[in-house]
């Protein structure tokens, strides 16, 4: 309960610290503020299809379906974090560029993962056999993470880039005013905090289906 | 894995002369797949016309073209194998990673086939230029390689569940885009004058890293 | 190493032994735990329809994985891991089946060769011979009747003399001829391998040495 509400008022005031108190980038201008909603969203996209990945890998090795309970949950919430992270990304480059799609780097990368939940998802959803639909999605998602370096650094690079990155990336070290990066980064924990909340609601969730199934299943004799 | 090597080597190659006899038998996958790359590429052909000098969207066209028709065709044996209720016999003479060389092995031939009639066709049909042999042949070598294993593994995926056709174009689509990326980006230069060691490495790379872990992944896709 | 030859099973040494192994199919029961250790000759497996008798049998054979418990296939004190089980077992059961556009010659020639047989015609032909298909080796495998489709199952279960046979309702749709070279072949490779027979036909487990009887839950069939 605490917790929960202790959530959300971080992240109601790192939003606020970041519209109010950080300064804008000179270049961005006021666009800068949808940079505390895309950035964590991005962040938190990466996050939960690594944490998918490794609970497809975990479940392979130790056939317990709390781990596809995992794999199967953030994917979910991934996914949803993605479109989200899509979509502020691409009202954020209409505002800034005048295109809502320009296939650079960064909006390449975001729409393959886009792709590779939306086929994690479809393929799980045509399995019934809980074990086989476990099993299968597990091996897709082994096999997306190969795929992965090459979608997101790879592939990107053969197009040319409208990303920002000088702003971000120069040198490695990100160039911009330290207010912005806290609040960004106190954003980047909050929507983490966010995920790992949403997930342990539905892998439970999951959980209690199954028990009651078999509770079903054992009730019928 | 626990099988002697002589009996894998053994298996791949059995496996890979029933798909050639059944093939020859039936004829229907390979002519299904064929007329399909046909009809793809006089759509483009007529909708387009020749362009000599657009090598760039002659690039994407002529990969999208092989793309449709290996979406089309190369789930197939996997498919077949499972609506025949052949799996069970299947595995019970071959390992996993037998099962699985055969009938990549049987995708490349597959793929060749259709490349043999689909790729001389297009070059004519769309007026390209000559391309610079030994780059465009490595290229689609490579890229055929990468569709097919990749291609092999999803078709075993996707039999095993209610959807099909359009459920492993769309469970695909992730796994080939780098190979889309590489060859288009290939092709592209060898048209241009440019250098290929790059997209080549992308595409060799790329094809060797899905090979390798599909090949772990295989002894865990068929337990029932 | 000559060629594809495979070392098999030397005679009488292949156990099956089971652990606490059940399975089920979602929240299904399929198999309620069994614990039993088998050592040789002819073993039947019976119970009512949907007990479990031929997915204790594909467990065996290691390609069903099992949901709890353990089955431990050993060759000479060495257990086998469920990929490894194929080269040294012979199943036959009726969720077999062939490939339709290829003769019946030419299927257990297949099987032959990826099983890594040495000579795989020869073994093909003389499994044929074995159960009276010799005639029919030119023919569409997809054009045999029920029973000839019983006996080219038995061919193949037979390939390579395997160590252990896995028999799952063996003797259905073969008639009487069948049948009884069902059972003369059934006693004389009992002499030197287990064999596990899942049925539910008296003709079949009176063969046996020891039952495995499996309880089936609440399905209205008549134990």
């Amino acid at each position: 309960m605490i917790a929960r509400a202790l959530l959300f008022v971080w992240i109601a005031a790192a939003l606020a610290a970041g519209f109010v108190w950080a300064p804008l980038v000179p270049v961005l201008g006021a666009t800068t503020r949808v940079f505390y909603f895309h950035f964590p969203a991005a962040m938190v996209t990466c996050l939960a299809l690594g944490w998918s990945m490794l609970h497809s890998a975990l479940y392979l090795r130790r056939r317990d379906l709390v781990h596809d309970d995992h794999a199967a949950a953030s994917a979910e919430l991934g996914l949803l974090f993605c479109i989200a992270a899509t979509v502020s990304g691409s009202m954020w480059a209409k505002a800034m560029w005048g295109a809502y799609w320009n296939w650079d780097p960064r909006e390449t990368s975001i729409f393959f993962l886009m792709l590779i939940y939306a086929a994690y998802l479809a393929l799980r959803a045509s399995l019934e056999d809980p074990a086989r639909r476990a099993r299968l999605a597990a091996i897709y998602s082994c096999v997306a993470f190969v795929a992965v370096p090459f979608l997101v650094f790879v592939v990107p690079r053969i197009y040319f880039s409208l990303h920002p990155d000088p702003l971000l990336n120069a040198r490695g070290k990100p160039d911009m005013d330290w207010r912005i990066m806290a609040c960004a980064g106190a954003l980047v924990l909050g929507f983490s905090a966010l995920f790992f909340w949403m997930l342990s609601l539905r892998v439970r969730l999951g959980r209690s289906e199954r028990r009651r199934e078999l509770e079903r299943a054992a009730g019928l004799t | 894995m626990p099988t002697e090597p002589s009996s894998s080597v053994a298996a791949i190659w059995a496996i890979l002369r029933k798909e050639c006899r059944s093939e020859w038998r039936t004829r229907y996958g390979i002519s299904a797949a064929l007329l399909f790359a046909i009809t793809t590429l006089t759509t483009v052909s007529f909708a387009v016309g020749r362009m000599p000098d657009r090598t760039d969207v002659l690039a994407a066209l002529f990969w999208i073209v092989l793309l449709f028709a290996s979406l089309a065709s190369l789930s197939h044996s996997f498919v077949r194998e499972v609506e025949g209720h052949t799996m069970t016999l299947l595995r019970q003479v071959a390992s996993p990673t037998a099962i699985a060389l055969g009938k990549l092995l049987w995708n490349l031939v597959f793929l060749a086939a259709i490349e043999l009639v689909t790729v001389p066709l297009f070059l004519i049909l769309m007026g390209a230029p000559p391309p610079r042999w030994a780059a465009f042949l490595a290229l689609l070598a490579l890229g055929s390689l990468a569709l097919a294993a990749s291609s092999t593994l999803v078709g075993a995926l996707i039999a095993q569940s209610r959807g099909r056709g359009a459920l492993f174009a769309a469970v695909s689509l992730p796994l080939l885009l780098p190979v889309l990326a590489g060859a288009v980006s290939g092709t592209r230069a060898q048209w241009a004058g440019g250098a290929v060691a790059a997209p080549a490495q992308l595409l060799a790379s790329y094809a060797l890293a899905i090979l390798a872990v599909s090949l772990v992944l295989y002894d865990h896709l068929w337990e029932e | 190493m000559s060629g594809a030859a495979l070392t098999l099973a030397p005679p009488r040494t292949v156990a099956v032994e089971a652990r606490s192994l059940a399975h089920r199919f979602g929240a299904r029961v399929a198999l309620e735990p069994q614990q039993f250790r088998l050592d040789g000759g002819i073993v039947a497996v019976t119970g009512p329809n949907g007990s479990g008798k031929s997915t204790l049998l594909r467990i065996v054979a290691g390609l069903l994985r099992p949901s709890a418990g353990e089955c431990v296939v050993s060759v000479a004190g060495r257990a086998l891991p469920p990929l490894a089980r194929r080269i040294h077992a012979g199943l036959m059961s009726p969720m077999l089946s062939f490939y339709e556009e290829l003769t019946v010659g030419e299927n257990l020639e297949f099987a032959a060769e990826a099983r890594g047989l040495a000579a795989p015609r020869r073994a093909a032909a003389a499994a044929l011979e074995r159960v009276g298909l010799g005639a029919r080796a030119a023919d569409r495998a997809g054009a045999l009747s029920s029973g000839l489709l019983q006996r080219l199952r038995l061919a193949f279960a037979t390939l390579g003399s395997p160590a252990l046979l896995l028999l799952d309702e063996p003797g259905s749709h073969l008639d009487e001829e069948g049948r009884g070279a069902l059972e003369t072949w059934i006693r004389s490779v009992a002499r030197d391998a287990l064999v596990m027979l899942a049925t539910n036909d008296e003709r079949e487990w009176r063969l046996a040495d020891r039952t495995i009887q499996l309880r089936g839950r609440d399905l209205g069939d008549p134990a």
